[in-house]
């Protein structure tokens, strides 16, 4: 009797725990989507050769539209790219052209960096696509954080399971790691330097790090964040590529 | 009759130098077997190869596949229907799933392209009974590839790839055979998995991109899939053969003008040397063309003999080479074709061989033989030259 | 002596010119057919050092190790100044610069928008450098079925099958859409001057060519490229040459310590070409030993045939007391005369024949009626040191042994019954 008690204690307790989780992932999802958001970027590539920085300025509105505009180097200056839904195109001053992206060109790595044009289109919130439990809790870079255990909930995200680890006072990530199905560990995200930009904490610098290839990975810094702005509807046009 | 009967005698009689025009001669039947014969192995065997590698009787594409796009991969496969299900129980077809993905040798990233294949066909050479154990991950591979992405035998290897919904995935896949063949595209950039595990892997359960056929399957083609003709995929090996050919026939054809110049000086030479018979001949009643012929036949007789010797020897060298083959050590050049490869004489070549050398060695008889009819009896007699 | 035995040879035709037409004629044969055997043995290396390996190649070591996957990253960089130091140290050989590239060539439609899309493999080539022999040596010229080679920057050739699936003419613009050496996005619009076939299935599915500087422009590869290749100018591979050229240059070029150095290899290193290459040389060899065997034979019968048309001739001399060995010594010493001339004239025929086929080649390409960038129709010969004396072995030495064998008649004969068989 008194196991049995133990029992559904125990049971109710994981109830309420994963509760939580999910409670935690949406404390996560309001700090980091917002109805729409300008911000400008630099990403730093680490080349076997030499590394180099890609500056961009983004529009997003919600997580359907992007429309981002190269600013250096000078060769990537004025390419802008525009995703809508599902769909990505790039326009390409140099040439006048707009030209599409699909297929397995989405799995190739944008501009060198350990980013695919998928991992940058997969854009639903992550209480959409995961079912969250909660995982314990721990210190990582002297901050509590909660760790979450994600499984993908519907057929087709492009990462099965995630692990986060989530800042317990302010809800952003401050590590990530994107596992396959088979469990493989297939990717790193580390996540910092967060301050409190509108009202919310958001982290403004991001390493991202494929575990299967040798290398530095990519860091990716955003300046510049504003949220909620004014953004004209005919910025997320075809047309607007080419002005 | 006379004139063989002559013609076998003078010869015989004229000792060394008959034999030497022979064994020239026969040079040319035995550079020009062993040349042909040598390409027409290669094409042999090359498409005996491809047959039992990759080609089999033919293939079933579905209709978007190509096999030298992987961008199609993505949108070309479908349901294998109860018709198929029992074609391959029967032994007929072997299934083939056809996947891209990424493998990661020491953190290189290689594109490579996903093969699942029923363990249990018999069709094609690949060992695919190794993948039989569809508890592990699995996987056969070519030299080539071994090569490129530096394993051996018993290694893993990890590879990652998206189902049928985009989500990613990545596993260790288990290294158990190494295989070695002269068809280069069953092996470069391709692993080899289970059918059932490649399919469980990606979500595509009972699904495939092609059909490998056995050599008696006579269906012809069905609506949901094309059938690709052996022809289609052996053209490229088929053009190179085309292209050997040209550039040997010059070398023998060379040879052979030799081998010809040979018997002609050599009928000058007895045509001069033989005025007194030629006088005799005609003396005693033979009308010119009959003396022409008699020299004609000497003449061509030399390629007669030059068979049988070439037969003494080339036999049994021809015989020993296809058996034992010739090391080329072509290494990796991109092409089917084999570290050895084994002659194959066809009744054909012989034929024709024989014939052209013959006709030719006829006319180069001829040709100086003409001289006798404007020979004068008595002076022929005397053994004045003419 | 000479004058007098000159005289002789000159002025009786019967004596000269029938044993010189045979001398040359085999001479030359000899000379021809090596020539083509070692062009025919030759074509599969030639093939490869062509379009991959070059006599010696030039790349990065780091390069080198994924090479398969073409690594544009990893490319040689400052080629122009090395491409100018190699100019000057290692003359007697051409260099080139090679970027092998993929990418993707996108069809817009009348708005601009992508209508199609298929994958390309590129090859950046030399075609505008005055004196670069790459179209040449690529073949490319031939091979294409319509419009013409690329004459202005931003111009490709692109595969006939690729042109035809997309219904493309030349003239129409299309644009590349690719990687940069640095891994950046490019884009290049570029205009169709023709369509090609390349004979290999995989270049034909997707394949393009164009100027190196247009690849180099087009890839953000200023001064860059994937290899450097160098060719013999007399385009023949020798290994001696190779291997000393790769340990000249490799000691001062080469750093072990720094995967981004320059690196020169051989062609019989790559591509396992070794074994094929020791195999080309023996068969050849063995082929050419048939030649002259067989030549040896004819040039015999010459002889002899010699030696008997002038039988009457020796016996009048013998009559008049000239010495069996005096005219003995006179036919041989006449015999190497006439086998030096044929031989001179019969290896001069026989070379610039062969010189001819090598540069111009014979052109099956007619009657097979396909011709590809990479299995063309043109056979060629090729011309090697030893064809200089080659055709003096049939055409001097058989002919001496022809005329010493014949000439051993002489000594048979007995002066007591010359003039019965003189008829006099």
């Amino acid at each position: 009797m008194k196991h049995f008690l133990l029992l559904i204690l125990l049971i109710s307790a994981t109830e309420v725990l994963s509760q939580d989780a999910e409670a935690i992932l949406q404390k996560v999802d309001r700090n980091l989507s917002s109805e729409n958001r300008i911000f400008e970027s630099a990403m730093l590539i680490h080349g076997r050769r030499n590394d180099r920085t890609v500056t961009s300025r983004t529009y997003s509105v919600g997580n359907k539209k992007s429309f981002t505009e190269y600013l250096t180097p000078p060769r990537e200056q004025g390419t802008k790219m525009l995703k809508l839904e599902s769909q990505l195109w790039i326009y390409s001053p140099s040439t006048d052209r707009i030209i599409q992206i699909s297929g397995h060109m989405l799995r190739q790595s944008v501009m060198g960096s350990d980013l695919s044009y998928v991992d940058m289109m997969d854009d639903r919130k992550l209480t959409d696509v995961y079912s969250a439990i909660y995982a314990g809790d721990e210190i990582f870079d002297d901050r509590k954080v909660h760790v979450l255990e994600l499984t993908a909930k519907v057929t087709d995200a492009a990462y099965y399971k995630r692990k986060m680890w989530i800042d317990r006072e302010r809800f952003v990530p401050l590590k990530e790691e994107l596992y396959a199905k088979s469990g493989q560990l297939l990717k790193r995200t580390t996540l910092s330097e967060v301050k409190q930009i509108g009202g919310r904490w958001f982290p403004t610098k991001i390493v991202f790090k494929d575990m299967l290839k040798e290398g530095e990975g990519t860091e990716f810094r955003m300046s510049n964040i504003k949220f909620n702005q004014k953004i004209p509807d005919y910025i997320f046009s075809k047309a607007a590529l080419k002005k | 009759m006379i004139a063989f009967k002559l013609a076998y005698r003078n010869l015989i009689g004229a000792g060394l130098r008959t034999w030497l025009n022979v064994t020239v001669l026969s040079f040319a039947y035995v550079v020009i077997i062993f040349h042909q014969g040598l390409i027409d192995g290669w094409h042999r065997q090359g498409l005996l190869d491809l047959k039992a590698w990759e080609v089999g009787g033919g293939h079933l594409w579905h209709p978007a596949y190509n096999r030298y796009d992987p961008i199609t991969f993505q949108d070309s496969h479908r349901n294998i229907d109860d018709k198929l299900i029992k074609k391959f129980n029967e032994g007929q077809i072997a299934p083939v799933l056809v996947v891209q993905a990424s493998a990661y040798p020491d953190g290189r990233l290689i594109s490579v392209i996903l093969k699942g294949i029923a363990p249990r066909q018999e069709i094609v050479s690949i060992p695919t009974r190794y993948l039989a154990d569809n508890n592990a991950v699995n996987a056969v591979i070519g030299t080539r590839m071994a090569k490129l992405m530096k394993v051996k035998e018993g290694d893993n290897i990890l590879i990652r790839w998206r189902d049928k919904n985009g989500v990613f995935d990545a596993t260790e896949v288990h290294i158990i055979k190494i295989f070695k063949c002269d068809v280069p595209s069953v092996d470069n950039g391709q692993i080899w998995l289970s059918l059932e595990n490649l399919q469980k892997m990606t979500g595509l359960v009972n699904e495939a991109t092609y059909f490998i056929l056995s050599e008696s399957y006579n269906e012809g083609k069905t609506d949901e899939w094309k059938f690709i003709p052996p022809s289609y995929l052996t053209r490229e090996l088929d053009e190179i053969i085309r292209s050997k050919r040209g550039g040997g026939m010059i070398m023998q054809g060379i040879l052979l003008i030799i081998a010809l110049l040979a018997i002609f000086d050599t009928q000058v030479l007895s045509i001069f040397r033989r005025q007194r018979e030629i006088g005799t001949y005609i003396a005693l009643g033979m009308t010119r063309p009959q003396v022409i012929g008699i020299f004609t036949v000497e003449g061509a007789a030399h390629s007669v003999f030059a068979a049988l010797a070439g037969a003494v020897y080339g036999i049994p060298l021809f015989i020993y080479l296809a058996k034992y083959g010739i090391s080329f050590g072509f290494g990796d050049m991109g092409l089917t074709l084999a570290d050895t490869l084994y002659p194959y004489y066809s009744l054909e070549l012989i034929f024709w061989t024989v014939l052209i050398v013959v006709l030719a060695a006829t006319i180069v008889s001829y040709l100086p033989a003409r001289r006798i009819a404007k020979m004068k009896p008595t002076e022929a007699l005397k053994g004045k030259l003419q | 002596m000479i004058g007098f035995t000159l005289k002789g040879i000159v002025r009786d035709r019967s004596r000269s010119l029938l044993p010189v037409i045979i001398v040359s004629i085999g001479a030359m044969l000899t000379v021809a057919g090596t020539g083509w055997i070692k062009g025919i043995f030759g074509d599969i290396i030639a093939m490869n050092a062509k379009y991959s390996t070059g006599h010696v190649k030039i790349l990065t070591a780091a390069y080198a190790e994924n090479e398969s996957q073409a690594p544009n990253d990893l490319a040689l960089t400052d080629i122009s100044s090395l491409l100018s130091s190699l100019k000057k140290d290692f003359t007697g050989v051409e260099w080139v610069p090679r970027i092998h590239f993929g990418g993707l060539i996108d069809i817009p439609d009348s708005s601009g928008v992508t209508k199609y899309q298929g994958n390309v493999v590129g090859r950046g080539v030399d075609l505008f450098s005055a004196g670069s022999r790459e179209n040449e040596r690529m073949n490319i010229a031939p091979s294409i079925v319509e419009g013409k080679l690329p004459e202005n920057g931003k111009e490709i050739l692109i595969s006939h099958d690729f042109a035809k699936r997309f219904n493309l003419k030349p003239g129409d613009k299309v644009t590349f859409f690719g990687s940069s050496m640095n891994g950046g996005m490019v884009f290049s619009e570029l205009t169709l001057c023709g369509t090609i076939k390349f004979g290999s299935q995989i270049l034909d599915r997707g394949g393009i060519i164009c100027d190196v500087s247009d690849a180099q422009q087009m890839l953000d590869m200023e001064d860059a490229s994937s290899e450097i290749l160098g060719y013999f100018k007399d385009d023949i591979y020798s290994e001696e040459r190779a291997d000393s050229l790769r340990s000249t240059f490799n000691s001062v070029y080469f750093d072990p310590g720094d995967e981004f150095s320059p690196k020169m290899l051989k062609l019989s290193e790559q591509n396992d070409l070794d074994e094929y290459l020791a195999y080309a040389d023996r068969m050849g060899t063995i082929i050419a030993l048939i030649f002259i065997f067989t030549l040896s034979v004819v040039l015999w019968n010459t002889g002899l045939l010699g030696g008997l048309r002038r039988y009457n001739e020796y016996g009048i001399r013998l009559a008049l007391g000239e010495e069996k060995k005096h005219i003995y010594f006179m036919m041989l010493y006449e015999a190497l005369i006439v086998g030096i001339i044929g031989s001179v004239v019969g290896s001069a025929a026989g070379l610039s024949f062969s010189y001819w086929l090598q540069e111009t080649g014979l052109d099956f390409g007619d009657s097979f009626g396909n011709i590809t960038m990479m299995m063309p129709q043109v056979f060629r010969a090729r011309v090697v040191p030893e064809m200089f004396y080659i055709g003096f072995i049939p055409g001097v030495v058989a002919m001496l042994i022809g005329t010493a064998i014949a000439g051993i008649g002489i000594f048979k004969r007995d002066t007591a019954r010359l003039f019965t068989e003189l008829e006099v």
